[in-house]
């Protein structure tokens, strides 16, 4: 692992379980909102045209159908486009080709298409983000994809000292709450690059 | 038909001329010159007057002799440091026109020859943030508190990481480090 300017750098390198978990998480949390959004908005836009109240209920198999649909469109799009999601682009994890290449739209579309395998047997597929060497996931291992750290922590570390300057220009005592990857501190918050 | 005699006088005049010659001693006579007086007689500069001296000089070979010439012996006797305090640098410069010279110079192939990438790799940037306004620069231009929460939850999401794959690792009992980024992403860190 490489150090820049006294922090440890990631970038490029296969991300974890962690951040890739967490980034799921707010897609989830992110597809889900958004869906239900939408469908308040179908709701209202019905009970305007007919009169009456509609309600929807998730069991229901044409919501379902649509929330797979949607689930589809916003993993696939998303990595299609951009080889990240917004949980992604938080976590600062991106999807590239297993060679380290840029990740081809149709890749994307079809990591999409796999994903949900990785769920079967308990979320079995899930498994080789942990144990697999280049922590590649089934539905990685089927597309050809792989999920790296994206995140520029260089940059990262100027912006932290940056404001490390500005405050000690300011005279406000300020301890930024990443300054846990400066020299000396490798333990659990290895941090940015 | 020439007089017989005239060759054989001819030839006796010679010998005579060749016997008073070899028996003069040209050194003592020489000797006896006061070379001073007869220059007093001499008026050097009519004389000088009348001597072409570009032809002189065109017969010079003055390669041959300064090939003849020890440079380094005659840089040896000459004390720059007395040379240099008589130089008047300020004016010397003040002569010089350093537009034109600067329009001589051809900036482009002076930068190609200059590795930017290993120039910029010497700058502290930790330092050059620190003592200089770009750090306020940067701290305005980038999010505030909202990229510094980001620093910190990606920091601690990428340690949690690391510390879950040492475990896994132990626990599997890893022989060979796993390779941290795919081939082409380890090739371009390499390069860089």
């Amino acid at each position: 692992m490489s150090r820049t300017g006294g922090w440890v750098s990631v970038q490029g390198h296969y991300a974890g379980s962690v951040s890739r978990f967490l980034a799921f998480l707010i897609d989830v949390v992110v597809s889900a909102g958004l869906f239900a959004l939408g469908l308040a908005a179908a709701s209202l836009a019905a009970q305007v045209v007919t009169g009456h109240s509609v309600s929807w209920n998730r069991t229901n198999i044409v919501v379902a159908i649509i929330l797979g649909a949607w689930e589809f469109f916003y993993f696939g799009y998303s990595w299609a486009a951009s080889g990240r999601t917004f949980g992604m682009a938080v976590l600062g994890v991106r999807v590239v080709r297993a060679d380290g290449g840029g990740l081809d739209p149709w890749r994307g579309v079809v990591r999409a298409l796999v994903f949900p395998l990785s769920f079967l047997f308990f979320g079995l597929g899930f498994l080789g983000i942990l144990v697999q060497r280049e922590h590649r996931a089934l539905h990685d291992l089927i597309a050809g994809t792989a999920v790296i750290y994206a995140w520029d922590a260089r940059a990262a570390r100027l912006r932290f000292l940056a404001r490390d300057a500005e405050t000690g220009a300011t005279g406000i005592p300020q301890r930024p709450a990443g300054s846990e990857g400066r020299d000396g501190d490798e333990g659990t918050s290895p941090a940015p690059a | 038909m020439t007089d017989p005699v005239e060759p054989l006088a001819q030839r006796a005049a010679e010998r005579a001329l060749e016997l008073v010659v070899s028996a003069l001693d040209f050194n003592a006579l020489v000797a006896r010159v006061d070379l001073n007086a007869v220059l007093d007689h001499v008026n050097l500069n009519e004389a000088l007057k009348s001597l072409d001296v570009n032809a002189l000089l065109d017969r010079v070979d003055v390669n041959a002799l300064l090939r003849r010439v020890d440079v380094n012996a005659l840089l040896d006797r000459v004390e720059l440091d007395p040379l240099l305090d008589r130089v008047d640098v300020d004016a010397l410069v003040g002569r010089a026109n350093v537009d034109s010279i600067m329009q001589r110079v051809d900036v482009g192939a002076v930068l190609d020859r200059v590795d930017v990438n290993d120039l910029v790799g010497r700058i502290d940037m930790d330092e050059l943030v620190e003592q200089t306004d770009l750090g306020a620069v940067i701290a305005r231009s980038s999010g505030g508190a909202a990229s510094e929460a980001l620093d910190a939850a990606r920091s601690q999401a990428v340690g949690l990481d690391q510390f879950i794959d040492r475990w896994v690792g132990r626990l599997l009992r890893r022989k060979h480090p796993r390779p941290p980024a795919p081939a082409a992403l380890l090739d371009g860190q390499a390069q860089s």
